[in-house]
C-alpha cells in the first residue's frame, strides 16, 4: 500500500517536473534571444513610422514619411550604389580565390595544415585592429605597399585618400580578411565528396580534367551557391573595416550603406529615418534569404 | 580523402603537380601573412626609425621598450580588462543558455515549442545592423548607455548556438535518458550529469567561436560606449591611432598584444574551428 502511494506521488512529481523542465530548459536563451531581436524589429517599425526624438516621451506619427526621405535622399542612393561596388569588388574575387586555394590545399602537400592556418589567421583576427594595420601599410609615404611597388617601378599612390582608388583598397582588405572562412567551407566540402566517384570516373578512362569538371565542379555547385549568397548577405552589412579603414570618406567614396545609417542615427539624431532605412536594408536582405532558401531547397546529397 | 587522387599518375607528373601547388600556394601565403609579419616587425622598431622614408624591413635595434611604452601612453591595462570582461561574460553565459535551450528543443514535446524554434530560427536573418538604432534606444531607455551592463546585454544569448546544440543534442539517443529517469534522475541532473558531458565538443566550438566574435565586436561598443572608461580593445586601438598615428611603433606593439589572445586561441583549437564552420556553415 505505502510503497504504491510513493511511486505514484513521484509519478505525479515526475510528470510535473517533465512538463515544467523545457520551458525552465528554454527560457532564459529565449528570453534573451527575444529581448534583443523582436523587440527592437517592432520598435523599429514603430520608430520608422514616427518623427522620433530620443529626448521627448510622445512621439509624432508620420506614415511613411520617413521611408519618402530615405528614398528622395540622393546620400542614400550613393551609399547603395557605394555598397554594389563593393559586393561585386569582394564577393566574386574572395570566392574564386577561396576556391582556388581550397583546391590546391586539399591536394597531399607537406605543410598543408601550416598553409591552412596561414590562410585562416585574418579570419580570428578583430576587423578594426586589422583595419589599424592596414592604414599603416596603406600610408602614402612610410607604408609598406608603396615602397614594395617603388621597386617595382611604381609611382606612390594615396590608397585610402584618393577617392578614386579607397573603395578599390578597402575591397583589397576585405578579401584579404574573409578568404580563409570560405576555404574552410570549401576544404569541408571537397572532402566530403566519395572516393569512389573519382575511383570509378578512372576506371571508365577519365583524366584528371575529366574528374575535376564532371565530378569536383558540379558537386560544389551547392556550397559555391551558399557562400555566394551569405557573402552577398554580410557584404550589405559591412561597417567595422570602413568606419576605421576611412569613416566612410574621402568625399564619401567608401560611404556604404550601415555608415549612412549609424550616421543619421548616431551624428544626426534622425532615429526615426535611420530605422526606415534599416527596414529598407533588411528588405534587401530579405530577398538575398529567400533566394538561397529557394536554391537550397533542392540540395545535393551524395550518399 | 579526396586527395588521394592526387597520388596516381606516373612519378614525374606527381611531382610537376606538387611543385605547381607549391609555386601558387606559398606566394599567396606570404601575402596573407604579410600583414601579420609587417605588423610584428613595426612593434620591434625604436620611433627614430618608424618615420623613416622609405621604411626599413627589418629593425635595425630590434627593441622590447615599445610594449612596456604602451602602458604608460594610455590606460592599456583597463582596455584589455574591459575586453577580457565584454569576451568573456557574454560567451560563458550565451554558450550555458544556448545548452539549455538546444538540449529542451531537441529532447521534450511540449506546446509551443515548434512555433518558438520556429520564430528563433526566422529571426536569424535579421541583420544585427538593421536593428542596432532601436536596439540602441532601448538600452539607453534602461540606462544601460555607458555601462559595464549595456556593453554586453545584446551577447548574452545565441540564436545559432541554440540552433547548433539543438542539432548535437538530437544525437544523443533517447534512451540513455529514460535509462536515467528510471533510475530516478531529476530532469536537471540528466542535462548536467548526462547531456552535457556527451557534448563537450560542441561546447568547445562554440565557446571558440563566441570568444573571437566577441572578442572582435566593434558596432555595438561603439554605439553604447562613449566614455574612455569602457573603450574595449577594437575601439581603443583604432582611437589610438587616430590620436598618436605617428607612433605606428607604439600602435602595433598594442594591436599585436590585442590579437594575440584570439592567435593564441586558435591555433590550439583550429580543429574545433574547422569542425564549428562546418557545423553552422553548411546544416542550416
Amino acid at each position: 500500500m505505502a510503497v504504491s502511494r510513493e511511486k505514484q506521488l513521484s509519478n505525479g512529481l515526475y510528470r510535473f517536473q517533465r512538463k515544467v523542465a523545457p520551458y525552465g530548459f528554454i527560457l532564459p536563451g529565449t528570453a534573451f534571444y527575444l529581448m534583443v531581436t523582436i523587440v527592437p524589429m517592432f520598435m523599429g517599425l514603430w520608430m520608422s513610422l514616427h518623427r522620433w526624438n530620443i529626448l521627448r516621451t510622445r512621439q509624432t506619427f508620420i506614415g511613411l514619411e520617413n521611408y519618402a526621405s530615405v528614398l528622395t535622399n540622393p546620400v542614400f542612393w550613393e551609399a547603395l550604389k557605394n555598397t554594389l561596388i563593393y559586393t561585386v569588388g569582394v564577393v566574386p574575387v574572395q570566392i574564386g580565390l577561396a576556391l582556388i586555394v581550397a583546391l590546391l590545399l586539399n591536394a597531399e602537400i607537406r605543410g598543408r595544415t601550416i598553409f591552412r592556418l596561414l590562410y585562416y589567421l585574418p579570419v580570428v583576427t578583430p576587423l578594426s585592429i586589422a583595419a589599424v594595420i592596414w592604414q599603416w601599410i596603406y600610408h602614402p609615404q612610410m607604408g609598406l605597399l608603396n615602397a614594395a611597388l617603388s621597386t617595382f617601378g611604381v609611382a606612390p599612390r594615396n590608397w585610402l585618400g584618393d577617392p578614386k582608388i579607397a573603395m578599390f583598397s578597402v575591397i583589397i582588405v576585405a578579401i584579404w580578411a574573409g578568404l580563409g572562412y570560405k576555404m574552410v567551407i570549401f576544404l569541408a566540402a571537397l572532402q566530403g565528396i566519395p572516393e569512389s566517384y573519382y575511383e570509378a570516373a578512372m576506371i571508365d578512362g577519365a583524366n584528371k580534367l575529366d574528374l575535376f569538371r564532371h565530378i569536383t565542379l558540379p558537386l560544389l555547385r551547392p556550397t559555391t551557391l551558399y557562400v555566394f549568397i551569405t557573402s552577398l548577405i554580410s557584404s550589405f552589412q559591412v561597417f567595422g573595416l570602413v568606419n576605421v579603414l576611412t569613416g566612410g570618406g574621402p568625399l564619401d567614396a567608401t560611404n556604404v550603406l550601415v555608415m549612412h545609417i549609424y550616421r543619421r542615427a548616431f551624428s544626426d539624431y534622425q532615429f526615426g529615418e535611420a530605422s526606415a532605412m534599416s527596414f529598407v536594408l533588411f528588405a534587401i536582405i530579405l530577398v538575398f534569404t529567400l533566394v538561397q532558401w529557394k536554391v537550397m531547397g533542392r540540395e545535393v546529397s551524395y550518399d | 580523402m579526396s586527395s588521394a587522387v592526387g597520388a596516381r599518375g606516373p612519378a614525374w607528373q606527381r611531382v610537376l603537380r606538387k611543385l605547381v601547388v607549391y609555386m601558387l600556394i606559398i606566394p599567396g601565403a606570404i601575402l596573407m601573412a604579410m600583414p601579420f609579419v609587417w605588423l610584428v616587425l613595426s612593434s620591434f622598431k625604436t620611433l627614430e626609425e618608424i618615420v623613416l622614408f622609405p621604411p626599413t624591413f627589418w629593425p635595425k635595434s630590434p627593441t622590447l621598450n615599445n610594449f612596456r611604452q604602451v602602458f604608460q601612453m594610455i590606460p592599456f591595462g583597463r582596455y584589455y580588462m574591459n575586453s577580457i570582461y565584454t569576451a568573456i561574460v557574454p560567451t560563458v553565459v550565451s554558450v550555458a543558455t544556448a545548452a539549455m535551450a538546444g538540449y529542451g528543443f531537441a529532447k521534450y514535446r511540449f506546446t509551443g515549442r515548434n512555433t518558438i524554434f520556429w520564430i528563433i530560427l526566422s529571426t536569424m536573418m535579421v541583420p544585427f545592423p538593421a536593428t542596432i538604432v532601436p536596439l540602441f534606444v532601448m538600452v539607453s531607455k534602461m540606462g544601460l548607455v555607458n555601462t559595464r551592463l549595456g556593453l554586453i546585454i545584446v551577447g548574452l544569448s545565441s540564436a545559432s548556438g541554440i540552433f547548433m546544440m539543438r542539432q548535437f543534442v538530437m544525437t544523443i539517443p533517447d534512451e540513455l535518458l529514460d535509462a536515467a529517469r528510471i533510475d530516478g534522475a531529476s530532469e536537471l541532473r540528466i542535462f548536467t550529469q548526462i547531456v552535457m558531458p556527451l557534448c563537450k565538443p560542441a561546447l568547445a566550438t562554440q565557446t571558440l567561436f563566441s570568444f573571437t566574435g566577441h572578442w572582435g565586436a566593434y558596432i555595438w561598443p561603439l554605439i553604447v560606449v562613449n566614455s574612455d572608461r569602457l573603450r574595449t580593445l577594437p575601439l581603443a586601438i583604432p582611437y589610438f591611432s587616430g590620436q598618436h598615428y605617428s607612433y605606428q611603433n607604439l600602435i602595433s606593439a598594442a594591436s599585436l598584444m590585442a590579437i594575440l589572445p584570439v592567435l593564441v586561441v586558435f591555433l590550439f583549437t583550429q580543429k574545433y574551428f574547422v569542425q564549428g564552420i562546418t557545423l553552422t556553415g553548411m546544416k542550416s
